[in-house]
């Protein structure tokens, strides 16, 4: 079996498996702990505090702007221009719809992945860079941060290696890195991808029902 | 015997007849006429000028002649004659002796290692500290660091890898290093231009060049002659971000017209901006070895500036002592440091 058979073929298989699997397990955990009781009378809308909660972390509050804004810039940079990636990336489409869903859609000029790239990298290495450089992040990060971050990055790099499709070795290698990191994923701080509305509304949820403003 | 005879007639009737109709066809007006054939050969093929007359009128000059080639093609010029002279520049300078310089930069600091060793705080940390980069010019350094470290690696295998990874490793590993390269490298470049904005902003202030500078410039940085002052930032550093800034906009400018090269009609705006791009490159390369070395290893306790912001007091009175007195508005020459250090028993 070649190189770009096996990463594509049992490989991918396996990764995909421990990918849907891991965070299923993860997510419907978090949800079966559920939540504390609460006995008080409530003053407000549980239901509308979660989901305010959930859409009020969008923006940063305004006391913190000035001070993270490399932060915010460097996240909704990656965090987009990798959405945009994945999902509209022609190599990508052909991919799903040659061995997943079988259901094509419009993909990026060569002009807006190029954009979409350059955003997604500028904010991952900001995002990066930041921790590295902030004696707060440093303090609060573990090899699981940076190993996450390096693994997307690969991954993101690799892909990009790989553009000219003119070897399957650069192809292959880029699979190889995405399957790493579906393994990955369900065990790292990378499930945020996941959990992130859980925890934002548990919060604005616990708030709502106290009446608090968000 | 009678009808024998009149066949015969009938034939020779018939040839002599075919033979005067045959005669009676005119030749085409553009036919050769052999007569003159022979003289001139057919259609004039070879005509009357040698090989290199021919090639030069196709040239439209002498295709080394630097002031033809910046006059630029003239009409009914058939040939692009610069880019013999770049093609000479590239493969007999460029390729040839590019790769040397940071190699030569790495022995150079290498044996300044080994002979002096790293440049030591003389009187030791004093384990207090001061702030000298924030955070937003940390991130902004680093960024910068990263993106030229991708470009230079990839740009170092698009312009050497003919060279240098072809002999060594193969074809195979050469194509396939060289279009991952120029992926990455086209791929980066732009965030290249960012950063370029991202640091100007960050380190203008404090950058601009003063009388201190003259002497620290006379004195090698203290090589010679002892102790020179600085300000925030010395003589070197001051040069080191200029060049950044200046060969970093010939950098973009020439990266831009590479990567997008219908935005300029002319090739001779390609191959100069391949040559600048290539030269501009092999110096911010070995210059940031330099920087990379005197960051790290080669000087005792500049690292923290760029990891956490902060230097050690006495890091600061003996590098950039003008600055110290600024920001602290003690004198550096003054040991309390030396004091504090004693009383707190560290």
């Amino acid at each position: 079996m070649s190189y770009i058979a096996f990463v594509e073929g049992p490989l991918f298989l396996i990764a995909a498996t421990v990918f849907v699997l891991g965070a299923l397990w993860r997510v419907i955990g978090i949800i079966r702990i559920g939540r504390k009781k609460d006995i008080s009378p409530p003053k407000g809308s549980e239901a509308v505090g979660f989901i305010r909660g959930n859409l009020r972390h969008f923006l940063p509050r305004g006391i913190f702007a000035r001070r993270t804004w490399v932060h915010i810039v460097g996240g909704y940079g990656f965090h987009l221009g990798l959405f945009v990636l994945v999902l509209f990336a022609a190599p990508h489409i052909v991919f799903i719809d040659e061995r997943l869903f079988s259901v094509p859609w419009p993909a990026l000029p060569r002009w807006g992945f190029i954009i979409a790239a350059d955003i997604a990298f500028a904010g991952l290495i900001m995002l990066w860079v930041r921790r590295i450089s902030d004696p707060v992040m440093r303090l609060i990060s573990d090899w699981d941060d940076h190993i996450g971050s390096w693994l997307t990055f690969l991954v993101m790099f690799t892909g990009c290696l790989a553009l000219q499709e003119s070897h399957v070795f650069l192809r292959a290698t880029h699979m190889l890195f995405v399957d790493i990191w579906l393994i990955y994923f369900p065990f790292s701080r990378l499930m945020h991808a996941f959990t992130f509305f859980l925890s934002r509304g548990n919060t604005g949820a616990t708030y709502g029902r106290k009446g608090m403003s968000l | 015997m009678r009808v024998a005879i009149s066949v015969v007639l009938i034939a020779i009737l018939l040839v002599l007849a075919g033979s005067v109709t045959a005669q009676s066809v005119r030749p085409p007006g553009d036919a050769v006429n052999l007569e003159d054939s022979n003289t001139l050969g057919p259609s004039n093929a070879l005509g009357n000028l040698s090989d290199s007359d021919i090639w030069r009128d196709f040239r439209g000059g002498d295709p080394m002649n630097i002031d033809d080639i910046i006059r630029g093609p003239i009409e009914g010029q058939m040939m692009t004659r610069s880019g013999q002279l770049w093609r000479e520049i590239r493969e007999n300078y460029i390729r040839k002796y590019a790769g040397w310089f940071p190699v030569g930069v790495i022995g150079i600091l290498a044996l300044v290692y080994l002979l002096m060793g790293p440049a030591r705080i003389k009187s030791g940390f004093s384990g207090k500290t001061l702030p000298r980069f924030n955070l937003n010019q940390r991130v902004a350094h680093w960024f910068m660091a990263s993106i030229f470290i991708i470009l230079g690696l990839s740009g170092l295998i698009i312009l050497l890898g003919r060279p240098v990874i072809l002999p060594i490793f193969g074809p195979t590993v050469n194509s396939i290093m060289t279009s991952a390269a120029m992926q990455g490298h086209n791929l980066f470049g732009p965030l290249f231009v960012v950063a370029l904005l991202w640091m100007f902003i960050k380190f203008i202030k404090g950058n601009f060049f003063q009388i201190v500078d003259l002497k620290w410039m006379i004195k090698l940085g203290g090589l010679i002659g002892g102790h020179v002052s600085s300000h925030q930032f010395n003589f070197g550093e001051k040069t080191w971000f200029w060049m950044v800034i200046l060969v970093g906009i010939v950098m973009s400018a020439t990266g831009i017209a590479l990567e997008f090269p219908w935005l300029f009609d002319d090739l001779r705006v390609l191959q100069a901006s391949t040559v600048l791009h290539a030269v501009g490159a092999i110096l911010l390369i070995s210059v940031s070895i330099g920087h990379i070395y005197i960051g790290t290893i080669g000087m005792e306790g500049s690292l923290d500036s760029m990891l956490k912001g902060e230097v050690d007091e006495n890091w600061a009175k003996e590098h950039h002592d003008l600055w110290y007195e600024k920001v602290t508005g003690k004198s550096a020459t003054d040991d309390s440091t030396e004091v504090t250090k004693e009383e707190s028993g560290s």
